[in-house]
Order: structure tokens, then C-alpha cells, then sequence
């Protein structure tokens, strides 16, 4: 069951964007960091069932975060969500292992379908 | 990422909403770019600034003095929220996109018949076109408005200093300046696009700001 949820963006008002897109009855956990270093630390102490990462970020980008997180997990699922949405920036997330990109400005539906896929295959996997 | 100017004009959360909206729309403009241009452009996080409209000749030349010479592609926009486009490209930036828009980067070989400067002319017109209209059009579209464009305006590689002292601006009118940097992983092309709205836009600009973010209340 999908309970814990990383958010990692550098604006406060994306990471506010997403949460509201998610169902309020459903338990979920938030986390939030503002960059990829950041992003990378929490996912370690936290170990969330979903990741959330946008790209362009100070410090540490998402794609570099994404590529650490993967060293230390390889199941992890990461969901990109970003403005970024040229062809290049989608092949190289979902070839460094994120599991699904998701375009900025988020619908709600496009959430919530990306989050029941998740769970099937956090069933699949466990 | 955003200092805001004495009076308020915006405040952070204000600012916060607009620099994601401007995200978003700069995204928009550089995947329309990557489906004409074989090429990924890489996005820098936008950055908000407040500032009197006498000060914006200087603060557009300290970020684009790197690079000398320079090529603008200039182009006003109107609606509720209305202003002035600046897309400021580096120096070879017109003949690395010819040949990108031809062959790939660094050769130029068909359209021999055109003077060059007419062709680069032509495609930093296109290209700025683009840029700035998917750009600036997202940006409407996000707040729920409609924008109507003047034809772009083209300097090509003129010395930064002559390029930008020729400009006039309004003065005593406060200017919100909208900056995205990029660069062309193809191709040695990079600039600024600064986006300049002034104070006739606040009262609308603030409250479509609050519409926007109420959706996700």
C-alpha cells in the first residue's frame, strides 16, 4: 500500500501544487526537499513508496539525484514531474530508471493514474 | 530567487507562483524549439526580479557583457497582462542555428543564393518567434489570458553596449523582469530571454496569480 510520499522540488509552490492534487482521505505520508542533494538524503532516511522529482533544481538536479537514488535502489519509484518536456529530457530520466514522467502544470486525474499504476507494481513487486 | 523591491509590488508567494508559471511556459518553448531544431535546450530555473524601468538597460548588459557581441530578437505583447519580449542570443548563435536548421551544427552549405545576413536575420527571427511566443503564450494561457504579438524586431551581431543603448524605455514605471538562461546541447547557442511587464500589468498580474493558485487550495 502506497503510504509515503517524496517531493522534491525546488519551489515551494510546485510541491504545494502536487500535494493539494492528491486525495485527502487516503493516509498519505508527505516529505519534501527543496533539491537533488537534499532529495537524495531524505529518500535514504525516509525510504518513501513514491518519489517525486522535478528536474531543473539548484545544487543537484533531478537527473543526477535520479541516477544516485538508483545506485542505492534500483526498485525505487521515481516520478518525474516536470516542465522540461523536450524528447532528450524524457528518454534520459526514463533511461536512468525514473518510472514515469509527468508534465508540469499537473492535472489531478494524471496523478491519481499514475499513482494507482505505482501500486500495482509495488504489488508485482513485493 | 526573487528580491522584491521595497514596496512590495509582489509578494514571495506571489513571486514563488510566478517563477513556477514562467517554468512552465519556458518548458514549452524550448520542446516547441526541440521539434523544428534537432536539439535539447537546457533549462536554467527562471528568476524574478523587481526594479525601476531607468535601471534595466544596465541590468540587461551585466548578463549578456560575456558574450560581446549579440543578436536580440524583440517582440511586444498585449493583453491584460502586456510588455516586452528580449531574446537575447550570443554572438554566432544565427549561423550555428542556419546550419543546425540545415545539416547539424557547424555547416552551412544550401541556400547559397542568400546573403547570409538576410538568412540569419530570417532564422533568428523564426527561431525567436518560437521562443518567445510559446514562451509568453503559455504564460497567458496559465492566467487566463489572450495575447496578441507586434512582428519580431531583429538586431544581428551588433556589440552588446551599441545593441542596447539605442533602447528606450519608460521612465519612473516599475518593471518586473522575467529572466530564463539557456543553451543548445548541439550547436554553440546560448542567451537570455528576459520578459519586462511594468505596473499598468500588476493589479491584473496579482490577481491572476491568486486565481491560479486557488485551483490547488
Amino acid at each position: 500500500m502506497i503510504k509515503k510520499l517524496l517531493i522534491v522540488d525546488d519551489s515551494p509552490i510546485a510541491r504545494k501544487m502536487l500535494k493539494s492534487c492528491l486525495p485527502k482521505d487516503q493516509g498519505f505520508e508527505f516529505y519534501e526537499a527543496c533539491d537533488g542533494k537534499d532529495g537524495v538524503e531524505k529518500y535514504l532516511s525516509i525510504r518513501p513508496d513514491i518519489t517525486f522529482m522535478d528536474l531543473t533544481m539548484p545544487v543537484m538536479t533531478g537527473y543526477e539525484a535520479i541516477e544516485e537514488i538508483m545506485k542505492h535502489d534500483k526498485n525505487a519509484l521515481i516520478i518525474v514531474v516536470t516542465a522540461d518536456v523536450q524528447m532528450k529530457a524524457i528518454t534520459t530520466v526514463l533511461d536512468l530508471g525514473a518510472y514515469m514522467v509527468l508534465r508540469k502544470p499537473l492535472k489531478k486525474e494524471d496523478l491519481l493514474a499514475a499513482i494507482m499504476k505505482a501500486q500495482d507494481t509495488l504489488q508485482k513487486v513485493q | 530567487m526573487m528580491e522584491i523591491h521595497e514596496n512590495q509590488i509582489l509578494t514571495s508567494e506571489e513571486g514563488e507562483i510566478l517563477q513556477e508559471i514562467m517554468n512552465i511556459a519556458f518548458g514549452k518553448s524550448a520542446a516547441d524549439l526541440a521539434d523544428v531544431i534537432d536539439t535539447h535546450v537546457v533549462l536554467s530555473i527562471p528568476f524574478i526580479k523587481i526594479m525601476q524601468v531607468t535601471e534595466l538597460p544596465m541590468y540587461i548588459r551585466e548578463h549578456v557583457k560575456d558574450y560581446k557581441k549579440i543578436s536580440i530578437v524583440e517582440q511586444n505583447f498585449w493583453g491584460r497582462f502586456k510588455g516586452d519580449a528580449l531574446l537575447v542570443f550570443s554572438s554566432g548563435s544565427g549561423k550555428e542555428l542556419i546550419a543546425m536548421l540545415q545539416h547539424g551544427p557547424g555547416e552551412i552549405s544550401s541556400f547559397e543564393s542568400d546573403p547570409i545576413d538576410i538568412l540569419e536575420r530570417e532564422t533568428l527571427m523564426e527561431v525567436g518567434n518560437i521562443l518567445i511566443g510559446a514562451c509568453v503564450g503559455k504564460l497567458a494561457e496559465l492566467l487566463k489570458d489572450v495575447v496578441t504579438y507586434t512582428p519580431p524586431m531583429v538586431v544581428v551581431e551588433r556589440y552588446y553596449t551599441d545593441a542596447l543603448s539605442e533602447r528606450q524605455f519608460d521612465v519612473d514605471k516599475t518593471a518586473i523582469v522575467l529572466k530564463t538562461d539557456f543553451s543548445f546541447t548541439e550547436g554553440n547557442v546560448s542567451g537570455f530571454l528576459f520578459l519586462v511587464t511594468n505596473n499598468d500589468s500588476i493589479k491584473w498580474l496579482k490577481e491572476a496569480l491568486r486565481i491560479f493558485i486557488e485551483q490547488y487550495e
